[in-house]
């Protein structure tokens, strides 16, 4: 016996982000830090925000935590994104 | 009625069951083929047409319809009158303080509890009974397996994609109950939580694995209670302090002894409420001193208010057992009860 059966899936890809486009350089740049809050996210963008600076000559970090670990981040964050270069968004677990 | 769907053909039941595997579309145990003639039974019997929104899926913006879930629940073993339920779980849980990306993404591994109630409990023949929370019947087996087949077909919650579970626990194949409203003289969970008794209600709650408990030694409410207190406490010290919705479970035996001394589930849980809660400093006891910082002294409570306990009466007749079902994580997800829909002048879809 033959069975015609149905795509169970959504068959479309979630609406997609677009990438900003990339940097050449973080040299004077300003980058921001989106945490998720949880206790490994403290030693992890310490070490980054030193290591940005001193390695690649960063010249702002800026550091914001989500009010929710397991939700998107704010509004207020999201918004704040347009004035950074760059953007690095970690997970504590 | 036109469904939109890719199909596939398969050369009998073995090839429809590998495809499905091999295309990740399963949790692991054989589906029934999803044919559109089974699929449109599902949707004439809940009067939808095929790309009826159920919603949209508020962080990925994903398109969720009436066809796909229809699919993933016959899939899962549904029959027709099983699908409303579905339809009317997943719309729950798309509220957004059900936050069904974080719930279903989590490493926390919650799994998404469904509680029937009304009407529909009967017509189903969901059983509150016997083995409540383990394979009790038909209707509660495939329900909460389709709304687990939902989520990982229409959301991508696969083990490693979406779903990041570091354990998970079995109510992830299915995690549906039905309250046994028949033997119990309490308000049904979905009058306590606002909707009228004669309609039929779904209750949808990002739940833990359940933890059994045993008192049969004491008929006195308080004691009962107690027991069930201390397991809450216990999560609290072992698990996550975050307040937010636990559910008890009370089979009959347990319950008598409740009922006869007057306890209703509101008396229940404003005893629960000021009962379990821990001291920060209890944590050291078990092995978490590190965060207990200079807040030993400080409270926390299971839930902010006795309005977040879900009392619900289910379970065989004999044994005092009981359970407590935890909350993923506290406040970051809100149990959410809705009714069923009831349309007095739609027309089957063309």
């Amino acid at each position: 016996m033959t069975f015609r059966v149905l795509d169970p899936t959504t068959e479309k890809a979630p609406p997609a982000g677009k990438l900003a486009p990339r940097l050449d350089t973080l040299e004077g740049k300003t980058v921001g830090f989106i945490s998720n809050g949880k206790e490994g996210t403290k030693g992890f963008f310490k070490h980054l925000d030193q290591m940005l600076r001193e390695e690649y000559g960063v010249a702002k970090v800026v550091s914001r935590t989500k009010s929710n670990y397991s939700a998107p981040a704010d509004k207020r964050i999201v918004d704040e994104i347009k004035s950074w270069d760059a953007v690095v968004s970690g997970l504590g677990d | 009625m036109q469904l939109s769907s890719k199909t596939y053909d398969a050369n009998d039941i073995s090839a429809v069951q590998e495809l499905y595997h091999s295309s990740g579309w399963t949790d692991g145990l054989p589906i029934v083929p999803p044919t559109a003639d089974a699929v449109q039974a599902c949707l004439e019997w809940a009067m939808m047409p095929p790309d009826q929104l159920i919603g949209i899926e508020p962080v990925r913006g994903l398109a969720i319809t009436a066809e796909k879930l229809a699919i993933n629940a016959v899939m899962a073993g549904c029959l027709p009158m099983h699908f409303p339920v579905v339809v009317t779980a997943w719309m729950a849980m798309m509220q957004d303080e059900f936050l069904m990306h974080g719930a279903t993404a989590s490493t926390g591994g919650c799994a998404v509890l469904v509680v029937l109630n009304g009407p529909i409990r009967l017509e189903l023949g969901a059983n509150g009974t016997f083995n409540a929370l383990g394979n009790s019947d038909r209707a509660t087996a495939v329900i909460g397996r389709a709304v687990r087949l939902c989520l990982i077909n229409l959301m991508d919650v696969r083990p490693g994609v979406i779903d990041r579970s570091t354990l998970g626990h079995p109510g992830k194949y299915s995690y549906c109950l039905a309250e046994d409203e028949e033997d119990s003289s309490w308000l049904p969970l979905h009058e306590q939580r606002g909707v009228e008794r004669a309609a039929s209600a779904v209750t949808v709650m990002a739940a833990g694995a359940p933890r059994q408990l045993m008192n049969e030694w004491t008929t006195k409410p308080e004691e009962i209670l107690e027991t069930f207190a201390a397991e809450m406490r216990a999560n609290l010290r072992h698990y996550s302090i975050h307040p937010g919705n636990y559910a008890l479970i009370i089979p009959k035996q347990l319950r008598e002894h409740l009922q006869v001394a007057g306890w209703t589930k509101t008396k229940i849980a404003e005893f629960i409420h000021a009962r379990a809660r821990i001291h920060r400093r209890e944590w050291a006891e078990v092995g978490k001193g590190a965060v207990v910082r200079d807040r030993g002294d400080s409270v926390y409570p299971a839930m902010e208010s006795p309005d977040q306990l879900l009392v619900i009466a289910a379970g065989g007749p004999a044994g005092g057992f009981g359970a407590v079902i935890p909350p993923w994580l506290g406040n970051k997800s809100h149990a959410v009860t809705l009714p069923l829909g009831v349309c007095v002048d739609c027309e089957p879809p063309k």
